[in-house]
């Protein structure tokens, strides 16, 4: 047994649930316990301070306007020196949809309502009447060009500043903008995406490069022992082939 | 579809129709159907001439042709009453053609987010369901703080219906879909919850609170797999009732019946009896044998209701065998995201009694794999998509089945066993 710990944070449990995010939050923690490794999870919601020195993974999810409503005002007292300072450290973090949106600069609504955001990250998200929804998929620079696939349903469409990389190039579905050709964000060890699903499940592979960035930032190296993916094989192979048709 | 065609032809058609009869319309996430069973049952024990449009046909072209088929040619009904049951979204649009004498909002919760968008577009749509009926008396339930909601700066008589008491000793763990306050975004205090984000709330900030029901739940006098007893308050006079249904959420649903039976003149006694004789079917709780094998269906369909069929089956003390069918058309849902906000977990708590999780329908795979990271052991979960020899494998064993499908899968399963069997719909 190693002595290795994962301190998961897992921002606005409460509030940013949509989707089965969550599935994400089961999945991590499965996955670094079956490898030996202590791990731990933390909600933060609104009225707590966040203590980045205490976590090495973060994760926040999606939610709907009315909450993201709630805790805007929290996010900028309570949570923004601490998220910017982990992410500048090389902290992992993994951002779902509204929590994507969130840590960029700014939310444009399409009749031009501008919303503050957490600014952490240089991208921006504009407003569209129409709601950009459907199974999709996507490649994964840090994998090689892995497809990562999931289910996308967002308004919002997202802009990246110039030295902000995507995840990937969008290979079916709309992915950031419906623009560009893109999906995500991908900024030192950030990982931003509009791929609910829940994302990690069925994309083993990406949720490893999660727990192997955590684990390497924390200790120096990261080899993880391969587990039995059948089942999320299937269901990643099923939804890859159903998509290239 | 004479429904949709007729609309073609004549977009008023319904508003044509359904002018001469008293309408009562049943809207909310969960619990349309079962609660207008109870309510078709009340009607029934009353003796009084009916149509209701069966489940499934809940939007607009669906309840047209129901209207048009109990009219004569001219038009004329042949029916005094409906019950109609209506799609949160369509209910909008029907309800400026039904100037209904009733209308129930049973709750709202997080549905197929693809169809319906945000929680609070559904909340709206009702609210413009509701504006649009004037005339009708409007059951809320009191326990959910975004339905209540519904009742500030309504002119029309209102019968609010809740549960006074904690149903479950023990609940499964699940996301509350309102923890904050609608009206000033603050956390909510409460004194008990029922499930989900059912129960007694209030905002400490602003004040807002759930307003004390007319036809309430007093006390859980019993509950098992097959009915509940309980006590039942209507207008200060108590009775006891007996509800032909398994799970706290029916509870509520006898509730609603109650208070439909108070608004349209039938009475609590009449909605009471018919508590206790009515069979729901089509997926709620339906019983059958295939095989000499005890068969369940209980069809599930979002989290809310999903997580209170877990809390259900999470008290189940015998060998069960366990079938989910998941598929993502779009009356399912096209997301199956929200497998994971359910809280299959809780199935671990009876791993001992369950033989086997087998599992069907277009996102099979993720099913199983859903199941996997549950806790369930692998060696235990089979995924079987040929309906046909998903049939075989249950059939062939003796243990007690419960099927839970998303509604196109029961639909196909349906129609398998019907082929199989050769019993024209056995559900009817």
């Amino acid at each position: 047994m190693s002595e290795k710990k994962i301190n998961i944070c897992h921002l606005y449990p409460d509030l940013l649930n949509l989707y089965g995010d969550t599935g994400n939050i089961i999945c991590l923690k499965s996955r670094i316990e079956r490898r030996g490794i202590e791990c731990s999870v933390t909600g933060l919601s609104v009225g707590e301070k966040l203590d980045p020195s205490k976590y090495d993974l973060f994760f926040i999810g999606g939610g709907q306007d009315f909450e993201q409503d709630v805790l805007i005002g929290d996010a900028e007292t309570n949570k923004k020196a601490g998220i910017k300072e982990a992410m500048e450290d090389g902290k992992t973090f993994l951002a779902i949809c509204g929590g994507y949106q969130i840590l960029g600069d700014y939310y444009e609504t399409w009749d031009g309502n501008k919303m503050k955001f957490m600014g952490c990250i240089d991208y921006f998200t504009k407003g569209h009447p129409d709601r950009m929804i459907g199974n999709y998929m996507f490649t994964c620079d840090a994998l090689d060009g892995e497809k990562i696939v999931g289910f996308e349903n967002h308004s919002g469409k997202t802009y990246l500043g110039s030295g902000v990389d995507s995840i990937g190039d969008v290979l079916k579905g709309f992915g950031n903008n419906g623009e560009d050709g893109r999906e995500g964000m991908h900024y030192k060890n950030v990982f931003g995406a509009y791929c609910h699903g829940p994302m990690l499940p069925k994309n083993p592979k990406f949720c490893d490069l999660l727990i192997s960035t955590a684990l390497e930032r924390k200790y120096g190296s990261a080899s993880l022992e391969p587990l039995d993916d059948t089942l999320e094989n299937n269901a990643h192979d099923y939804m890859v082939a159903r998509l290239s048709e | 579809m004479p429904g949709r065609v007729g609309l073609k032809i004549c977009p008023d058609l319904l508003g044509y129709l359904a002018k001469d009869v008293r309408s009562i319309v049943i809207t909310g996430t969960n619990g349309k159907t079962t609660t207008s069973r109870m309510v078709e049952q009340t009607l029934i024990s009353s003796g009084v001439s009916y149509f209701a449009n069966k489940s499934g046909a809940n939007m607009m072209n669906g309840i047209t042709t129901e209207f048009a088929v109990n009219a004569t040619l001219t038009g004329k009904p042949t029916k005094k009453f409906a019950i109609i049951e209506s799609d949160e979204a369509a209910f909008k649009t029907v309800s400026k053609y039904i100037d209904a004498e009733c209308v129930v909002a049973t709750n709202v919760f997080r549905d197929q987010l693809d169809r319906y968008g945000e929680i609070t577009h559904t909340l709206n749509n009702i609210r413009i369901g509701i504006e649009n009926s004037p005339n009708a008396t409007v059951c809320l339930n009191a326990d959910c703080s975004l339905t209540a909601s519904l009742r500030e700066e309504l002119p029309n008589d209102l019968i609010l219906f809740g549960v006074n008491v904690p149903i479950y000793k023990k609940t499964i763990r699940e996301a509350s879909d309102a923890p904050y306050c609608i009206h000033c975004k603050h956390e909510y205090e409460y004194e008990y919850i029922t499930f989900g984000h059912l129960g007694k709330y209030r905002c400490p900030n602003c004040g807002y609170e759930r307003p004390e029901p007319d036809v309430k739940v007093t006390r859980v006098i019993s509950s098992d797999a097959d009915s509940s007893t309980v006590m039942i308050d209507a207008f200060g006079s108590e009775q006891v009732a007996t509800v032909n249904l398994p799970g706290g959420y029916n509870i509520y649903n006898a509730a609603a019946c109650v208070a439909v039976a108070n608004a349209m003149g039938f009475g609590t006694e009449k909605a009471v009896g018919a508590l206790a004789d009515f069979e729901c079917g089509f997926g709620r709780m339906e019983k059958f044998e295939l095989d000499g094998t005890e068969t369940r269906m209980i069809l599930i369909k979002n989290p809310a209701g999903c997580n209170q069929v877990l809390n259900f089956l999470s008290n189940i003390s015998e060998k069960t065998l366990f079938v989910c069918c998941l598929n993502d058309n779009y009356a399912d849902g096209r997301d199956i995201s929200w497998i994971w906000d359910v809280d299959f977990e809780s199935l671990c708590d009876i791993s001992d009694n369950i033989t086997g999780v087998l599992v069907s329908g277009i996102r099979a795979d993720d099913m199983a794999m859903r199941f996997k990271y549950a806790g369930i052991p692998e060696e235990k979960i089979e995924v079987i998509k040929d309906y046909e020899k998903l049939i075989e494998r249950f059939t062939a064993q003796d243990e007690p089945v419960y099927i839970m499908p998303t509604y196109t899968a029961m639909m196909d399963l349906r129609a398998m066993i019907s082929k199989k069997y050769g019993y024209k719909n056995f559900w009817e």
